[in-house]
C-alpha cells in the first residue's frame, strides 16, 4: 500500500541527515521540502537532533581566543544601541488606525500643496500690485506734468516760439513756451540725433545784446525727442532768442558748440 | 563561572533583555571555539574576526527568537556561525581556496593542550575525535565539505570525481555512525 502524502516514512529519515547538513539538492530537496511543508512534526523532531550532532561536529575544530580588540567592538556596538529584536511578534496595527494615518497623510498633503497653492497666488498677486503702483506713479507723474504744460500754455499773455533745427540737426523741430508773469518756461525738442558719447545738448535763452544764459542740458529718448522745465526766466516779458548747442558732458558756461535748435 | 545548559539559557533570555553583561559573558564562553568554526571554514584569521562580529551582534539583536527547545544555545550560535560563514565563502571565488589553505585532516589535527582549557571541553572534543575516527576516510571527507565547504550532494560528486549515488550514501552512513558513536 502506497503512503499518504502527508505521511512520514523511512524514505524522509533517509534525506533528513543530508537535510540537516545542507547538502541535499534537487529533486531529494524539493521532495522533502514538500513533505515538510505539511507540518510534519517527525522532520522538525529528527532535524533539531541532527542539529546537535553537527554541534557536536562543529565543537571538534580548535578554539581561538579572539582579539581583546574584537571583544570590545562587540559590546560597544551592542552598547552603541543595535537594536534587540523583541520576542514577541509585532502585531499588526487595527484597522482604524491604519485609516487614521491614512487620512492625516492625505490631509497634511494637501494641506502642504493649498499652501503652496495660496502662496503662488498671494506672490502673484504682489507682483500685479507692484506693477500697478508703478504705472500709476507714471500715471501722476505724466498727468503733473501736463497740468503744469496746460497751465503754462493756457496763461495769460503765454508765449510760443518755434525752433528750427540747424547745422547737424537740420530736421529737428522745437517749440519753447514762456509764461512772461511767472518766467517759468517749458521747452520741447524733436527728432534731435543721439548725442556722441562725452557730448549733451545745453539749453540757453538770449536775452537782447546781452550773452546766451544757460538753462540746463538734457539729454533725448530713443525718438530724438526731449522736455525741459526752466523754473525762472529773468525778465519774462522781454523778446528773447533760445537755443540749443551740443556740448561737452555737463554743460558750458557759455555755447562753445554747434547750435542744433535755434528760434 | 556556571556555564551550564539552564545557566546559558537564563543569558540568552538576559540578552533578550537587553543585558550587555549577559552578551559579554555568553561571548567569553563561546567566542573561541565559534571563532575556531569560522577560521575553519573561512581560512582568513581576520575575515573570521569579522565574522565573529557580525554573529555575537546577531546574537545581541536575536536572542529574542532563540528557541531552548530546539538547540543549546551554543549549538544555536555556532549554526548561525556556520550560516554566516558560508554565505561569505559562497560569495567569494572559492574555486583554489580551500585546498590550499586547508590541508591535511583538519578534525583529527590539533587538540587544545589541558590546562587551556577546561577538562569538559577536551573531553567533549576527545568524543567527537573518537566518533570521527569511526567513520571510513571517504565518509568523513564527504560530510566535511557539506558542513565545512556548504556544498550539496552534487557538488561533492563534482569535487570528488565520485558517483552522485555513492556520495549519498557516504553522507548517510557516515552521519548514521556519527550519531551511534556520539550517543553511546
Amino acid at each position: 500500500m502506497m503512503a499518504g502524502a502527508n505521511e512520514h516514512t523511512a524514505r524522509f529519515d533517509e534525506l533528513l541527515p543530508a537535510y540537516a547538513l545542507g547538502a541535499l539538492d534537487g529533486d531529494d530537496l524539493r521532495e522533502l521540502e514538500a513533505h515538510k511543508a505539511t507540518g510534519c512534526a517527525e522532520c522538525r523532531r529528527q532535524i533539531d537532533l541532527w542539529q546537535g550532532d553537527l554541534e557536536a561536529l562543529a565543537t571538534a575544530v580548535e578554539p581561538i581566543v579572539p582579539s581583546a580588540a574584537t571583544r570590545e567592538r562587540v559590546l560597544r556596538a551592542a552598547e552603541a544601541g543595535a537594536t534587540v529584536v523583541p520576542f514577541r511578534p509585532r502585531s499588526r496595527p487595527p484597522l482604524w488606525l491604519a485609516l487614521a494615518a491614512t487620512l492625516l497623510l492625505v490631509v497634511a498633503v494637501w494641506g502642504v500643496w493649498q499652501q503652496d497653492r495660496l502662496r503662488a497666488e498671494r506672490d502673484g498677486l504682489a507682483r500685479q500690485v507692484a506693477s500697478l503702483e508703478r504705472r500709476l506713479d507714471q500715471t501722476e507723474t505724466d498727468n503733473r506734468r501736463l497740468a503744469k504744460t496746460l497751465s503754462l500754455i493756457t496763461a495769460p499773455g503765454a508765449r510760443a516760439i518755434q525752433l528750427a533745427g540747424l547745422g547737424p540737426a537740420q530736421g529737428a523741430v522745437g517749440h519753447a513756451f514762456v509764461n512772461p508773469r511767472t518766467g517759468q518756461a517749458i521747452v520741447y525738442a524733436f527728432d534731435l540725433p543721439a548725442p556722441a558719447a562725452g557730448k549733451t545738448y545745453q539749453l540757453w535763452w538770449i536775452p537782447a545784446g546781452r550773452p546766451p544764459v544757460p538753462a540746463g542740458t538734457f539729454d533725448v529718448d530713443a525718438h530724438g525727442a526731449a522736455r525741459l522745465e526752466v523754473d525762472k526766466v529773468a525778465d519774462a516779458a522781454e523778446p528773447k532768442t533760445w537755443a540749443v548747442t551740443l556740448e561737452p558732458a555737463g554743460g558750458m558756461p557759455q555755447p562753445s558748440g554747434p547750435i542744433v535748435l535755434k528760434g | 563561572m556556571d556555564s551550564g545548559p539552564s545557566h546559558e539559557i537564563d543569558l540568552m533570555r538576559r540578552i533578550g533583555a537587553g543585558e550587555g553583561e549577559a552578551l559579554a559573558e555568553i561571548f567569553d564562553l563561546h567566542s573561541p571555539l565559534v571563532l575556531g568554526l569560522l577560521f575553519r571554514i573561512l581560512g582568513r584569521r581576520s575575515e573570521a574576526e569579522e565574522i565573529l562580529q557580525e554573529v555575537f551582534l546577531q546574537v545581541w539583536t536575536q536572542a529574542g527568537r532563540y528557541d531552548p527547545d530546539r538547540a543549546s544555545p551554543r549549538g544555536w550560535i555556532l549554526m548561525l556561525a556556520r550560516s554566516r560563514a558560508l554565505d561569505r565563502i559562497r560569495r567569494r571565488d572559492s574555486s583554489r581556496r580551500r585546498e590550499e589553505e586547508v590541508a591535511g585532516d583538519p578534525l583529527l589535527a590539533a587538540v587544545h593542550p589541558v590546562g587551556t582549557e577546561r577538562l569538559e571541553a577536551v573531553e567533549r572534543k576527545s568524543r567527537i575525535h573518537s566518533a570521527l575516527g569511526l567513520l571510513a576516510p571517504e565518509q568523513r571527507r564527504c560530510i566535511e565539505l557539506a558542513f565545512f565547504e556548504g556544498l550539496t550532494h552534487t557538488q561533492i560528486a563534482e569535487r570528488l570525481q565520485a558517483p552522485l549515488g555513492t556520495v549519498k550514501s557516504r553522507i548517510l552512513l557516515g552521519m548514521n555512525k556519527l550519531r551511534q558513536a556520539l550517543g553511546s
